[in-house]
């Protein structure tokens, strides 16, 4: 067997010294046998690298795989409190659900007393809630029955701020659409059908990347694959982009913002174009350094610029 | 806090900006900016430096002639506004932290101008002297702290003040700010300025009052932070030019 001693990174401070580790144990197994000894770092929260400026060794690496002799020197990094993805996920769509049917139905002390529990005139209003609110609907269920995270968990302060800028824009938003002086949108009916169209079909887009990404991945692996167009003519936008969930979910929110007509929202969209720009740009960076025959064609989020 | 923000993003152990390149705590060996690139900074700070000199000999002199120290912004709120936004220049070649610099050159440069400027009333504030007179002498401290540090020859003067001065020049800079916001906010209130009201087509309010109390609540949270650090700040850069002039 090998002996592993684990030594904090930061200090070098000799914290455990595991004696008769299998050669061929992995990473977690050592994390688990870590804990025994410190018991509040649970293996969510332990980094183990080589190096105490490296990079993280993966759970499934095998000791002996390792460049190291018979003693591994494995350096520690405490990685905070930890919590699941799936918890920050129904978390933070959960709340946007709630608080926007709280402005639809104008529960008091939101608008003045005199419009407690009224109902808007504007039929644009009542669309913009039942699309909103199968907006979330679909991402809680996709959380539950459809996403297969690579990564357990993430930092625990990753929830207030994520809840922060949901639930804030969720209440931003639903405050102006559901106002008792709300200005439907400039073009009329044709300016809303326009946009629901543009919302399903984006919707729609959404949902079938999410599919095949999901059929990608066996259950409880981690492989990673190319994505590729399937007989599914929404996933055909994988010919043009290496992310098109995220090119489909801003095409959404333009929708949703032209059938409101309602500056908060255009902002939310710009704001979330932002961030899911940068994130496809990082996978398709990823992409492009894991696989030689990467597809040429492909720009990170918008087809031929971004 | 503009001016305490600044201190913490560039001069110290940390920042060491370009616009300072290479902070004089520092025996550090950093591979500094290349010949030209210095010499633009050199320039830089030296009209940085020169600039606020005008605005501090501007404020002597307009005090002399008039007598007192009421209504001086207007004898020098030109170069005031030139330098002070001109400051955006830095942003970005500071190799540390560029949302902290442009989060203080964008406090100052929203003080200037959307309030000392857009709220004519005001401008006659003795408020708007104390944070002026807080910038002036740290600015004019901090540019040519870059300068020496650019061309290696850092006075042990210049330091100190620069890590001392803040502790008087910080809490003065940011009860001229608050003061001045708190002066402007009832002339926002009359005027709806920057206010847009329900309903229009865009479905969009803003109340600029409500904003600019916002930010003066968001000094409570941000000033002790900002403060304490540079406090700490001090001590390590201080004493560590102590121990090494002791080896000399």
């Amino acid at each position: 067997g090998k002996h592993v001693e684990i030594l904090d990174a930061k200090t070098r401070e000799k914290l455990c010294f595991l004696d008769k580790v299998e050669p061929h144990a992995t990473i977690a197994e050592i994390k688990n046998l870590f804990t025994k000894t410190h018991p509040q770092w649970y293996p969510a929260r332990q980094s183990l690298r080589l190096d105490p400026k490296g990079k993280s060794l993966k759970d499934e690496d095998v000791l002996q795989k390792l460049p190291v002799g018979t003693t591994a020197t494995l350096y520690f990094r405490d990685l905070g409190a930890q919590i699941s993805w799936v918890t920050v996920f129904l978390t933070e769509y959960a709340g946007p659900l709630f608080i926007y049917l709280l402005f639809y139905f104008r529960v008091p002390f939101i608008y003045g007393h005199k419009y407690d529990f009224t109902s808007s005139r504007h039929t644009v209003v009542h669309l913009a809630c039942i699309c909103h609110s199968f907006h979330y609907v679909k991402r809680l269920l996709e959380t539950l029955f459809v996403h297969r995270f690579s990564h357990g968990t993430m930092p625990l302060r990753n929830i207030f701020k994520n809840c922060t800028y949901y639930w804030g824009f969720a209440a931003w938003m639903a405050y102006y659409i559901n106002h008792p002086l709300y200005t439907p949108p400039t073009y009329g009916a044709q300016q809303v059908k326009l946009a629901l169209a543009i919302f399903v079909i984006c919707q729609l887009g959404n949902f079938s990347i999410h599919m095949a990404l999901r059929d990608l991945r066996p259950a409880g692996s981690k492989t990673r694959k190319i994505p590729y167009p399937t007989k599914n003519p929404f996933t055909w936008l994988f010919l043009l982009v290496s992310c098109p969930n995220y090119t489909y979910e801003v095409g959404s929110w333009i929708g949703f913002a032209i059938m409101t007509q309602c500056l908060p929202v255009a902002l939310f969209s710009l704001v979330g174009f932002t961030q899911m720009t940068i994130w496809a740009k990082g996978k398709h960076r990823s992409y492009l350094k894991e696989f030689r025959d990467y597809p040429p064609l492909r720009m990170p989020i918008i087809p031929f610029l971004l | 806090m503009a001016v305490a923000i600044e201190a913490t993003a560039k001069g110290n152990g940390g920042g060491g900006g370009r616009a300072g390149a290479g902070d004089a705590s520092g025996t550090r060996k950093k591979k500094g900016p290349g010949p030209l690139a210095t010499a633009y900074l050199v320039i830089y700070n030296v009209v940085m430096t020169a600039g606020w000199l005008v605005i501090a000999v501007g404020l002597v002199r307009a005090y002399l002639a008039k007598g007192s120290y009421h209504s001086l912004y207007y004898s020098i709120e030109k170069p005031l506004k030139f330098f002070q936004t001109g400051a955006l220049l830095e942003v970005g070649i500071v190799p540390s932290s560029v949302v902290l610099t442009s989060f203080q050159v964008m406090s100052r440069v929203f003080l200037i101008w959307a309030v000392t400027h857009s709220v004519k009333e005001v401008q006659t504030e003795d408020s708007v002297l104390l944070f002026v007179i807080a910038w002036t002498i740290t600015e004019i401290i901090r540019y040519s702290f870059y300068t020496f540090s650019l061309l290696n020859h850092l006075p042990y003067l210049i330091k100190w003040a620069r890590y001392t001065l803040f502790i008087v020049l910080y809490p003065m800079g940011v009860s001229g700010e608050l003061l001045t916001i708190y002066a402007a906010l009832p002339f926002v209130r009359q005027a709806g300025l920057y206010s847009i009201s329900l309903p229009n087509k865009y479905n969009f309010s803003f109340d600029y009052y409500a904003f600019l109390i916002l930010i003066m609540i968001s000094y409570i949270p941000l000033f002790p932070q900002l403060y304490f650090h540079m406090i700490h700040q001090r001590r390590k850069v201080l004493s560590h030019t102590e121990e090494h002039k002791k080896f000399e």
